[in-house]
């Protein structure tokens, strides 16, 4: 990497974070509640991509890391009296201790395999959030009412548009520089060996099992953070964000994007989230597109949004 | 004079896959300094003993010292760590990352031994050994090259470099000169004889010319067993290793 690219690598993504910020400024109030969730989705995204894109394993499971984030944080306040920023962090511990257990238990597994398990576990942990419906309030949910945030003495309301927006900004734009700086670090550069060849990355004397683990580990962190934050700014908890459907979601929205590349996550969140948005308001079967989008990326188009333009045009992009 | 430990030894060595015993309780052992060949026809145990040597291989029995240490249950990262160095017999290089990447992942190796040299790791200092390791094999004026993209004898030349980066003790070099042609058999030759002077060297090597001019002691394998070590002379002429091997 030359120094003349880390500096453009650098502008170009705090450049995208500054053209989020000028954003809220300008949109309709309907578009600016709909970025607000698409950032948050975005770094939960972001998060997925450290797994799939930089060290190539297939998670069908990351629901249960972002329902953990969520019910560490909705459960914490809802049921413990918490404030916002211990429940914030709770979430976050939440996504991790969930992202350790599954890194665990599939430690050796890679492909299909590794698919397979994070499903079942995922399964596993949805069906756990109905059981036990009295605490978690099942596939109803509950509503955190009335969330207040202080800061330097100015009390606020969470729900407040500009207040969501920002602090989703800040969280995405947290998870984003996270991730750019991981996959340029030495760290990030022994993850893409362990997807690209493990035998040869552990003759190069790197504990690739370690390496899995920690991928697996980061990639829970920032799914449960971006859990967390939904719980704060959207106000409610329930099983939905727990089932397979929000394990799909993160696949596709990095899928498209690009796999493997870093602003990808945020163009495939954005993307297909108007694109469900649009055809939800024609017809019901809007799942169909998200299955049909899904084919057509893994059969024609695996590199994805970002990961073309970086094979055609921009082959410093990271 | 008093026994010096040597750097490598195996001790009733085996492995066994299911019904074919690959490698039958083999004592071998390797001096610093030296540059051995290991010879043998197809199957005979070679590549089996150096897996086992380098972890790749887990042994039925027997055990393995690497100075002295005992490491017959450390893990093939670990064995690397401490200086077992394997390049492979069939090129395995990072195919997708440019030429200079694949270095640089050999290159931190040694400089991550800390936490805290994942956060501050002299980058500088990674470029500068990984151009180091590039120029000593010839490959400086293709670093930015995609490794997938290089001729084979380049991308065989770009292993050694990368076992050159991790600063071996013992390299193992499987089958180097392979599919390589006359002239660049020669260059990896002058390669090799450059690292001997400093690394400890186990080569796997078919083609006896190459054999006779590198090797200060050869050893020969056949069907899972030694059969013979000494120079590469008397293994010339050694009557077993003529009828199990030369085909004579």
């Amino acid at each position: 990497m030359r120094g003349g690219d880390r500096g453009r690598v650098l502008g170009l993504h705090l450049a995208v974070v500054g053209l989020l910020a000028g954003l809220q400024l300008l949109l309709p109030p309907f578009h600016h509640g709909m970025l607000a969730r698409i950032m948050i989705l975005a770094a939960y995204a972001v998060g997925y991509n450290v797994l799939l894109g930089y060290t190539g394993l297939m998670s069908l499971g990351h629901a249960m890391f972002f329902a953990a984030g969520m019910y560490g944080t909705g459960l914490t306040i809802h049921h413990l009296g918490f404030g916002i920023g211990a429940g914030f962090l709770a979430g976050a511990v939440a996504g991790l201790a969930a992202a350790g257990l599954v890194g665990l238990m599939t430690l050796r597994t890679t492909g299909p395999a590794f698919l397979i398990v994070t499903m079942m576990l995922a399964q596993a942990f949805y069906l756990a959030t109905l059981y036990w419906n009295d605490f978690t309030g099942g596939d109803q949910g509950f509503i955190l009412a009335g969330l207040q945030g202080e800061l330097a003495g100015v009390r606020f309301a969470l729900a407040d548009p500009a207040v969501k927006y920002n602090v989703a900004l800040g969280v995405f734009a947290a998870c984003l520089l996270a991730s750019l700086w991981i996959t340029r670090s030495p760290l990030g550069r022994v993850l893409v060996a362990v997807r690209e060849n493990e035998e040869r990355t552990r003759l190069l004397g790197y504990n690739t099992h370690r390496y899995r683990l920690i991928a697996v580990l980061l990639s829970g962190l920032v799914a449960g953070v971006a859990g967390a934050a939904y719980t704060l700014l959207f106000s409610y908890v329930g099983s939905t964000f727990a089932g397979i459907l929000y394990s799909i979601y993160p696949l596709l929205w990095t899928l498209l994007g690009g796999a493997g590349t870093v602003l990808g996550p945020l163009v495939g969140t954005l993307v297909m989230t108007y694109v469900v948005d649009i055809t939800s308001g024609f017809t019901t079967g809007y799942l169909l597109v998200v299955g049909v989008a899904l084919v057509v990326m893994i059969l024609w188009a695996p590199a994805g949004i970002v990961g073309g333009i970086r094979a055609r045009w921009a082959p410093w992009l990271p | 004079m008093a026994p010096v430990t040597p750097l490598l030894e195996t001790r009733g060595i085996s492995k066994r896959f299911g019904g074919l015993e690959a490698v039958g309780g083999v004592d071998f052992r390797l001096d610093r300094g030296e540059v051995r060949a290991l010879i043998g026809p197809n199957g005979a145990g070679k590549t089996t003993l150096v897996g086992l040597i380098s972890g790749r291989l887990r042994p039925t029995a027997g055990e393995v010292f690497f100075a002295g240490r005992n490491i017959t249950r450390l893990p093939a990262w670990e064995r690397a760590v401490l200086g077992i160095v394997y390049t492979f017999q069939v090129t395995s290089v990072y195919r997708r990352l440019s030429v200079h990447d694949n270095v640089v992942l050999a290159a931190q190796r040694p400089r991550l031994r800390a936490a805290v040299d994942w956060i501050a790791l002299d980058a500088e200092a990674v470029a500068a050994d990984a151009r180091t390791a590039l120029a000593r094999v010839g490959l400086a004026d293709l670093r930015d090259q995609r490794a997938g993209a290089l001729a084979y004898g380049h991308q065989r030349v770009l292993e050694v470099a990368m076992a050159l980066a991790l600063g071996p003790e013992l390299l193992i070099l499987d089958e180097p000169t392979q599919g390589l042609a006359g002239d660049e058999i020669e260059s990896l030759c002058r390669l090799i004889r450059d690292i001997a002077g400093t690394t400890t060297v186990l080569l796997i090597e078919h083609n006896m010319a190459v054999v006779l001019e590198l090797a200060g002691r050869v050893t020969v394998m056949d069907r899972g067993r030694i059969i013979a070590e000494g120079t590469p002379r008397e293994i010339e002429a050694h009557p077993e290793v003529q009828r199990a091997y030369l085909g004579r």
